[in-house]
């Protein structure tokens, strides 16, 4: 006699769960592809197949084979940062055979206010217009030139080249000091920028020449304790200077 | 391209402070606050099935069988949300082939697998077995096949096997209720682990989901007997019904003191994501959240069950106040589900701007797919009902 005796109902889930994992080992061996999990957690044919995916866009770099003058103007202009494809749309085929296929050349103004209509959300600074009363109804390349969209001249302000910093200031509790208040710019820095520097504060009694107590440098400049306020560290590790907030 | 910035714009016009372009559109919408809200019914039936049984509540055993019934029917209604939201439902069955260990959100596939199969179902066939066998044997054609192939051509009706039986029912309870709290603690992980959301990302989640899920769950089964009840005339049972209320208030007393002890910790730890968040929740979420969520679908229930649990009024006017204050609880629920997942994507991750959120009404994740998704599962209820009537038993006694 048998000890003990396995229930009828269990014998019977049991014969269902080896069904259920017989069915599954067949599935898996039917349907998983050959090539899974050879390298990862995925297809290895899958790559083939991204691979062999119709190209659309060329990417820059390829224009610029061709297009070299527009490549070196735009690289100097606001627009340096900007692909070609972004404005043309996709060109992968006008690269195989310019002759035969044409990029869309966007002549209206549509194009353009996509990244240039005021918008909220936008960065503080980004060259914005409003379309409707920004030069209605022409279009855009009537004035500015999409591959450098500013007049090449030797800028007179600081803020033909730094326009966002300069933007930035404007709506600032430091809207009324100009620039060369905390920066000493030779005017070489405008023909070649990066060849001299302008000087840019070092120490935070700098900024207490105005604000620190008793200073009388400026009057409307609120006041603070420079031994107390703000411990050790600089002043501007806690305001941006160009838009400083202390409320 | 110009149809999608036409759309895009749209949005734009509501779109407060700054926010990332990727931000503007939900990616999770209506079908995923369908989804937690679905399987926290699931869990919380299951649970209150399993008090039930564990511990002999005598009062509630007549619904024992029909939560047992309601959880399974929104337990098939719970993953066609995700399905549908996927897109390509047909390679779903990939992830149980292919199972990925370490992706939280595939390991849902093997979580519902364990809780359907070998909790759910385990448990409704060993309690039911009986009569199935019994309906096999006295019913004729057709259905006499459908009970014979539920029964797995089980015959044995002898004292012995029903002891198994119930001894079955009840170790499966055993594992069960922790397979519950698993099932919907794990929704409450998928977001809860999510650190780079300070909406979502809190370890008290799973908590505060579990018992939302229990107070849904229980005032679901509420409703569902006292629909049933006036459906079948029969004499309501009102020790039932009080039970069930009890039972109902104190889930709902817990859960809100969960979320209560959430806010105060949020509010405590004031991180920097506070301001936006506080912003979130006086401007878009304060509808949802503040009336419908913690007033309608809290404290009212609350007084009103208290109400009809100490008060001396009629019982009929006893029931009717428990159901309104049930109805009330899944309206709650509802909108506590889509305060997380709507409002968690409300704000920009740069915490400095607010977005919105538009409802579509036709389309695979629209209103319409929404409604359709949320009375499948009284269909399918009704279908088990009528194969597997959970009412038999006590009329026979
Ligand atoms: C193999 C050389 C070559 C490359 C590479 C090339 N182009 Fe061109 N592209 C040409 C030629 C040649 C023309 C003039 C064809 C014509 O006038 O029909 C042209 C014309 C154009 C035009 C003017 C079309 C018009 O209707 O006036 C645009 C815009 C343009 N290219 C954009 C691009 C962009 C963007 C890329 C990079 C994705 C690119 N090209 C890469 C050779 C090239
Ligand atoms: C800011 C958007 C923008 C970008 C970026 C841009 N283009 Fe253009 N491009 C235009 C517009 C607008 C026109 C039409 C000008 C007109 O109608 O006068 C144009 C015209 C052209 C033309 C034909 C007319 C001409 O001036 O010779 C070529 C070729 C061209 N682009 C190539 C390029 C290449 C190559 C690049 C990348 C190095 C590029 N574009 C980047 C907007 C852009
Ligand atoms: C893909 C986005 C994009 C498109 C499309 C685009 N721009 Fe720009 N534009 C920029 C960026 C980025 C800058 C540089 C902003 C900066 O330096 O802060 C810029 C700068 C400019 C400026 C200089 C503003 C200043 O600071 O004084 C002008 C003018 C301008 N764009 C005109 C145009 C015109 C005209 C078109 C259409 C042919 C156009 N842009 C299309 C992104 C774009
Ligand atoms: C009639 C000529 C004209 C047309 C057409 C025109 N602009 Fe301008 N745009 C100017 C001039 C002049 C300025 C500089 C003075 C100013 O800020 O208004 C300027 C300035 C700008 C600036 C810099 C604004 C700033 O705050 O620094 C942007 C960006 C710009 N334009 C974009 C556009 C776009 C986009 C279009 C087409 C929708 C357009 N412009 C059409 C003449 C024009
Ligand atoms: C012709 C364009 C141009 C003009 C005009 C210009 N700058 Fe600059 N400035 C630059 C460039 C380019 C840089 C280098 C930015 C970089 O390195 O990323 C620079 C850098 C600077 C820096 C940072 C130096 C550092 O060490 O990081 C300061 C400060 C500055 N400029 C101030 C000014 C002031 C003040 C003026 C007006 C008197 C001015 N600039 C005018 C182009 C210009
Ligand atoms: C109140 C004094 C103050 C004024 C006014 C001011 N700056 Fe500055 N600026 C600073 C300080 C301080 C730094 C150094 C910040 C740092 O090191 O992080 C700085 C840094 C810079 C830089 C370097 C990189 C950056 O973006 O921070 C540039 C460029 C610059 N300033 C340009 C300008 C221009 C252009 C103006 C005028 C429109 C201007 N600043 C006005 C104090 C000032
Ligand atoms: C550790 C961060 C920190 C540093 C460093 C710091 N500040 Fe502040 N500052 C603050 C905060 C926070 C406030 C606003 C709260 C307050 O009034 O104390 C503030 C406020 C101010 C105000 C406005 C006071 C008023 O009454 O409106 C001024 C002016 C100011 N700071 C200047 C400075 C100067 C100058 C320095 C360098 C000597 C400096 N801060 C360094 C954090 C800092
Ligand atoms: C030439 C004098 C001067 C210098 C130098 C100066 N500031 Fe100011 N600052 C002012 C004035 C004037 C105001 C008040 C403007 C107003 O009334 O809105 C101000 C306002 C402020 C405020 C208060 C903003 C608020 O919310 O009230 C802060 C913070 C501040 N500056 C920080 C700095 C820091 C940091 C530096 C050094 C990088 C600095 N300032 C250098 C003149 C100066």
């Amino acid at each position: 006699m048998r000890l003990w005796k396995i229930p009828d109902q269990v014998i019977r889930l049991a014969v269902l769960i080896v069904i259920a994992l017989a069915v599954l080992i067949v599935v898996r061996l039917r349907f998983i592809p050959d090539s899974f999990g050879e390298i990862g957690h995925y297809r290895t044919d899958a790559l083939k197949e991204q691979a062999a995916l119709t190209l659309h866009y060329a990417g820059m770099q390829a224009c610029i084979e061709c297009h070299d003058d527009i490549g070196e103007m735009k690289a100097a202009s606001y627009h340096r940062n900007l692909s070609c494809e972004g404005c043309h749309g996709p060109a992968f085929k006008h690269v195989d055979d310019p002759g035969e296929f044409s990029p869309a050349v966007a002549a209206g103004r549509i194009m353009c206010v996509r990244c240039h209509g005021y918008l909220a959300s936008r960065p503080t600074g980004f060259p914005q217009i409003i379309e409707a009363i920004h030069n209605p109804v022409e279009p855009c390349t009537a004035c500015h030139d999409p591959h450098d969209p500013t007049p090449p001249e030797v800028p007179e302000d600081c803020s033909a080249c730094h326009a966002e910093i300069a933007r930035t200031k404007a709506v600032s509790h430091h809207w009324s000091l100009s620039c060369e208040t905390c920066h000493e710019a030779s005017p070489e820095h405008r023909q070649s920028p990066r060849s001299f520097l302008p000087k840019k504060p070092t120490e935070r009694a700098f900024c207490g020449q105005c604000h620190g107590n008793g200073s009388s440098s400026r009057e409307s400049a609120p006041q603070i304790d420079l031994n107390e306020h703000g411990g050790r560290y600089l002043c501007w590790q806690c305001h941006y200077p160009h838009h400083p907030e202390g409320r | 391209m110009s149809e999608l910035l036409e759309h895009l714009q749209a949005n734009l016009q509501q779109v407060t402070g700054y926010i990332y372009p990727n931000e503007i559109e939900l990616h999770w919408s209506l079908l995923i606050v369908i989804y937690p809200y679905v399987t926290g019914l699931v869990a919380g039936a299951f649970i209150l099935a399993s008090l039930v049984e564990v511990f002999k509540v005598k009062e509630v055993a007549s619904t024992y069988r029909l939560a047992l019934l309601t959880a399974l029917a929104f337990l098939i209604a719970a993953p066609l949300p995700l399905l549908a939201h996927l897109g390509h439902p047909e390679r779903s069955f990939q992830i149980f082939l292919t199972p990925h260990l370490r992706s939280a959100m595939a390991m849902f596939g093997f979580v519902y697998m364990w809780y359907l199969m070998l909790v759910l179902l385990m448990e409704i066939w060993f309690e039911y077995r009986a009569d199935l066998v019994r309906w096999s044997n006295e019913r004729r054609g057709v259905m006499k096949l459908v009970y014979w192939a539920l029964s797995l051509g089980s015959r044995d009706l002898s004292e012995k096997a029903v002891r198994f039986d119930r001894k079955a029912v009840y170790a499966i309870t055993l594992v069960g209720i922790p397979s519950a709290f698993l099932l919907h603690g794990y929704v409450g992980f998928i977001f809860g682990s999510i650190k780079a959301n300070p909406w979502w990302s809190s370890v008290l989640m799973p908590i505060v989901f579990l018992f939302s899920a229990i107070v849904s769950g229980i005032a679901l089964v509420l409703l569902l007997h006292y629909v049933t009840t006036m459906f079948r005339r029969v004499k309501p049972d009102m020790a039932c019904f009080n039970k069930l209320a009890s039972f109902l208030m104190y889930a709902l007393i817990i859960d809100l003191s969960l979320e209560t002890l959430d806010f105060i910790h949020r509010m405590y730890e004031s991180e920097e994501s506070i301001e936006i968040l506080a912003q979130l929740v006086v401007t878009k979420l304060f509808i949802s959240l503040t009336i419908v969520q913690l007033l309608l679908g809290t404290i009212v229930p609350i007084v009103l069950l208290a109400i009809g649990r100490f008060s001396r009024i009629p019982e009929e006017v006893k029931r009717v106040v428990f159901f309104i204050a049930a109805l009330l609880v899944q309206v709650g629920i509802f909108s506590t589900r889509w305060n997380v997942v709507i409002g968690g994507q409300l704000f920009s991750k740069s915490l400095r701007g607010l977005t919105v959120f538009k409802m579509q009404l036709g389309g695979i994740e629209g209103l319409f797919m929404g409604i359709a998704l949320l009375i499948l599962p009284f269909v399918l209820l009704w279908i088990l009902i009528k194969i597997l009537p959970p009412w038999d038993q006590q009329e026979a006694s």
